[in-house]
């Protein structure tokens, strides 16, 4: 296995907690979060993290950090920040001030995700949020004007009553700021969530979808490529940090709950926060054998558009994908779930909405 | 083996369906010190799990105990036991024909069930004693005296005398062995005559070839006799003879009276049919037993592999699985959705399931099942007759002058009540009435000719719904009659598979081509794209349903921390495909090949 090139730092702080959210998350208590910064440089330190090219940190809400825990966290992690590299951190919209803005901006944090998820009071009501879209406004706005323009803003869609026009809206409100990275995410409530308790019901995959189709055209007519199932970007803005994941490379994670992947090691940390802050960071780790890599590797590089070359496939797992995979491949592809073509292997722009049947048949 | 035949009692236990007869058995063995009870399996004598799990006894089996009666002198009790469906109805005539009495168990909290009936008449027709036992008396909610009264009136056996016991405590059984003494008839017939014994079941052995159970009704076998097999007209030379305790025991002979095994190397199941009579090559009786009937398959059904790789473990499970099982019939077919299988043939539906959940849970085998059909006769308009046991073989109507389906002659016994609901049950399930009998004050027996394809569809579940579960049903082949039937084709996105084809009776046609089509959507989940599903008759569709295309199957979201979670996902998702066959484009699960058979009308 290559090189690590990607760290993902969990921040599990949050003002609130979101009730269709099913990270791992605390509240935020400043009695806490000196302590967990600490761990968290520990961690670092015993996982041996050296540089990387690309550095996310989310959570929870890393933006609810005060601007004092914020640069204790920004001055450990910098160093490990290749020259050029993407430094990402997510933002709740109504967290961010201008002084937060400043240190990201000083610290070389130059990619921002911003959890809008909605622009329509109504939507942000359902969903438990405590911002405005104006909320929304002034962070890009702030960001912006400290050099941040590389941001993502996340857009949820598929709660429940959610209808065509809801969206549409949405969407024009979104478009209206510019930004250069967009995701698309359907609400889904996992079990352990407060609404999924509540037995509240998102849309049904049927208008989950007819909504999708209203978002993913619009963003493709102003010019944004769909490059992974659920996330759009102008050209060269595509998360380079989140291309790690998807192209199968390994990346460290840590803090509380995260989840690594050393190439044939997959870890995910403690969700004990206490047992975190005393410096056990120990949780799962399963490691993987042949037929685990292939499924991940797949189920990883399909959501792309672009998909894998197959040289890329037959320098990791030493043999041609189509010795093993013919049959697979030819029955996805008369279905027009997959093609080969340039030497790669993708699915359909059709097929990218049902990857799990191609995936089921690769499994 | 000689023993003196005044000292032998032959009889089996009629009951129906959890009235206790496993339990009975289990607790004669152990009072005859047969077995020790630390040793008791529960109910001992049904060996397979699945007739231990279902209740049922499937495969007939014999045991020899001796009981030290209280008349001071020692009897050798053969237990001989029977199955208890409609499938096998024949063997169940054989079994008791190889004996002179049967105990009659009746659940004292539940009383008379109609396949108890059955089962009666088929001893009363042997001529076999019978002595009524009320079982689970020591059940708060037990009405042994209105039991004993239902008896006499419904079977019309005196219950002045018969025994109350708990099988389960053993209470009364002592006196059921005492009874059998006193009650039951000793065996009659010439130990010195020519050899006549009549065979009610075998099973195969890797080491003996097929062993076959005996009641020998006159004459003496011994090893090194040249027997000879009066319906197969075969010859063999015994090679064992023996008695099972219920282990074997090998025995120099077996003479009148007498209940045990014997081995001949005969090598093929399919030689020996029960009812069969053995007699000696030279010195043979002159004529052979009564009651003989060979036995065919009447219901047909296709059987094969959900994974096309497995054929060849199918092939090999069905050869030892008839290596036991003289009635189940199979040879290769080839169907375009399914792929390579085989076309089986059972005595009945029970018999089916049987053989599937055998295949599915000795052989580990996945199966996909195609609805049962029944043996048409086609005359074509050139003047040749052929006949068809898959639909979907059957030719272009242009070519059929007429189509013969098989009628069997069933007699329905039920209380007289549900005269009417029969008759109407009867009519629209196209039978004509033969015959109404009144068994006695209370009962009837109604005789009809019914298609046999009416009864492997749903005639026996309705008869038991109209009737309380009161009535019993008994049938056998009668003849063949010109119908009018058609094939009802079944497209799955506009292609024709003809696995899901049925000759069915055209008047009704329409009706149950909604019914398929509306099951079928109902089985098939959504797929890439609309399925239309359609039923067609000569390339005419007369119904139609449409399967809704799914819309999206991707996770929205997919980042770090969620691939595990996602493959764990994907990982039982194709645990659920492996239940599923291709058909064309469409993914089909295996139940969707039975829709045809299991569709309810209302829907």
């Amino acid at each position: 296995m290559g090189k690590i090139n990607s760290l993902y730092v969990h921040i599990p702080f949050c003002a609130r907690i979101c009730p269709y959210c099913d990270f791992p998350k605390v509240i935020y208590r400043q009695s806490w979060a000196y302590d967990y910064l600490n761990a968290l440089e520990q961690e670092l330190k015993a996982r041996d993290g050296g540089l990387f090219s690309t550095v996310y940190v989310g959570g929870g809400t890393p933006s609810c950090l005060s601007g004092a825990e914020l640069t204790r966290l920004l001055s450990f992690l910098r160093p490990h920040l290749v020259d050029g590299g993407e430094f990402s951190l997510e933002i709740n919209p109504e967290t961010l001030t201008m002084e937060k803005a400043k240190i990201l901006s000083s610290f070389g944090v130059n990619r921002a995700s911003i959890g809008a998820q909605s622009a329509t009071p109504k939507s942000l009501k359902t969903l438990g949020r405590k911002h405005t879209f104006e909320d929304v406004r002034k962070a890009v706005t702030l960001l912006r004007g400290q050099g941040i323009n590389n941001i993502n803003l996340d857009l949820m869609y598929g709660f429940p009553d959610e209808s065509d026009q809801d969206v549409k809206e949405d969407i024009a409100s979104f478009l209206s700021l510019k930004v250069p990275h967009l995701s698309a995410y359907s609400l889904i409530l996992e079990e352990g969530t407060a609404y999924h308790a509540k037995k509240i019901k998102p849309l049904d995959d049927d208008a989950q979808q007819a909504l999708f189709e209203i978002i993913r055209e619009a963003l493709i007519e102003a010019r944004y490529e769909r490059y992974e199932v659920s996330n759009f970007a102008l050209p060269g803005f595509r998360c380079r940090h989140n291309l790690t994941y998807w192209k199968d490379e390994p990346y460290l994670a840590i803090g509380l709950g995260a989840s690594g992947y050393l190439g044939d090691i997959r870890y995910k940390n403690t969700l004990n926060l206490s047992s975190y802050i005393k410096g056990d960071h120990e949780g799962e780790v399963e490691r993987l054998g042949l037929s685990s890599q292939l499924e991940d590797f797949f189920l990883t590089n399909l959501r792309l558009a672009e998909g894998f070359d197959l040289k890329t496939f037959e320098r990791r797992f030493g043999f041609p994908f189509l010795s093993r995979y013919q049959e697979a491949y030819e029955r996805c592809q008369s279905r027009g779930l997959l093609e080969i073509k340039d030497g790669r292997l993708a699915c359909t722009s059709r097929g990218l909405d049902f990857l799990d049947l191609a995936l089921l048949e690769l499994f | 083996m000689s023993f003196d035949s005044s000292k032998i009692r032959n009889f089996s236990i009629i009951a129906h369906i959890d009235h206790g007869k496993s339990t009975l058995a289990d607790r004669i063995l152990e009072l005859t010190g047969t077995v020790q009870k630390r040793d008791m399996k529960d109910q001992l004598l049904d060996s397979m799990d699945l007739e231990r799990e279902r209740g049922i006894t499937i495969k007939l089996n014999a045991v020899t105990v001796t009981y030290k009666a209280k008349d001071g002198e020692t009897y050798i009790y053969n237990l001989i036991d029977t199955p208890g469906h409609v499938d096998f109805t024949y063997e169940v005539s054989r079994s008791l024909a190889a004996c002179e009495g049967a105990l009659l168990v009746v659940d004292a909290t539940q009383g008379v069930q109609a396949q108890t009936l059955a089962n009666v008449y088929l001893a009363i027709d042997n001529d076999l004693e019978i002595l009524p036992v009320i079982n689970k008396v020591d059940l708060p909610s037990a009405q042994p005296d209105f039991v004993k009264e239902e008896i006499e009136t419904r079977v019309g056996i005196d219950c002045t005398d018969a025994c109350l016991v708990s099988a389960k405590t053993g209470m009364g059984v002592e006196e059921v062995l005492e009874r059998i003494v006193t009650d039951i008839p000793a065996p009659s017939g010439d130990p010195n005559g020519p050899l006549q014994a009549l065979i009610f079941d075998s099973y195969y052995d890797s080491y003996r070839g097929v062993v076959v159970l005996i009641r020998v009704k006159n004459g003496t076998v011994k090893v090194g006799d040249t027997i000879h097999l009066m319906q197969a007209n075969r010859d063999y030379l015994v090679t064992e003879v023996g008695i099972r305790t219920p282990n074997e025991l090998k025995v120099p002979s077996l003479t009148a009276g007498e209940v045990g095994y014997l081995a001949a190397q005969i090598k093929d199941i399919h030689d020996v049919h029960p009812g069969e009579t053995i007699t000696l090559r030279d010195n043979p009786a002159e004529e052979a037993l009564p009651g003989y009937r060979k036995i065919n398959p009447m219901v047909y059904c296709g059987l094969y592999p959900v994974d096309s790789k497995e054929y060849g473990a199918l092939k090999e499970a069905l050869e030892k699985l008839s290596l036991n099982d003289a009635s189940l019939l199979w040879e290769p077919e080839t169907s375009q959705a399914l792929g390579f299988g085989f076309r089986c043939g059972f005595l009945g539906l029970l018999h089916m399931d049987v053989v599937q959940e055998r295949l599915e849970r000795e052989y580990h085998l996945n199966l996909i099942l195609t609805a049962p059909s029944v043996i048409y006769h086609v005359k074509m308009t050139s003047g040749e007759t052929i006949s068809i046991d898959n639909p979907s073989e059957l030719p272009d109507m242009s070519k059929i002058a007429a189509i013969e389906e098989p009628f069997v002659k069933a007699d329905i016994m039920a209380p007289k009540e549900y005269v009417g609901p029969i008759m109407e049950l009867c009519q629209e399930k196209r039978g004509y009435y033969q015959d109404l009998v009144y068994f006695d004050d209370t009962r009837v027996i109604l005789t009809y000719d019914l298609p046999l394809s009416e009864i492997i569809y749903d005639f026996f579940d309705k008869l038991k719904s109209y009737t309380k579960g009161y009535a019993s049903l008994d049938y056998e082949l009668k003849d063949y009659r010109k119908s009018e039937l058609c094939k009802l084709d079944i497209l799955l996105n506009g292609q024709q598979i003809d696995a899901l084809s049925s000759i069915i009776y055209r008047p009704s046609a329409y009706n149950r081509g909604l019914a398929i089509v509306s099951r079928l959507k109902k089985i098939i989940p959504r797929q890439q794209f609309e399925v239309p599903i359609q039923a067609a008759i000569g390339g005419k569709v007369i119904a139609r349903a449409d399967i809704k295309s799914m819309r999206k199957d991707v996770l929205a979201k997919c980042y770090g921390g969620d691939i595990s979670r996602k493959k764990k996902l994907l990982e039982k998702q194709k645990e659920g495909k492996k239940r599923m066959k291709a058909v064309g484009s469409v993914e089909v699960p295996q139940e969707a090949f039975m829709a045809v058979l299991s569709i309810d009308e209302e829907e």
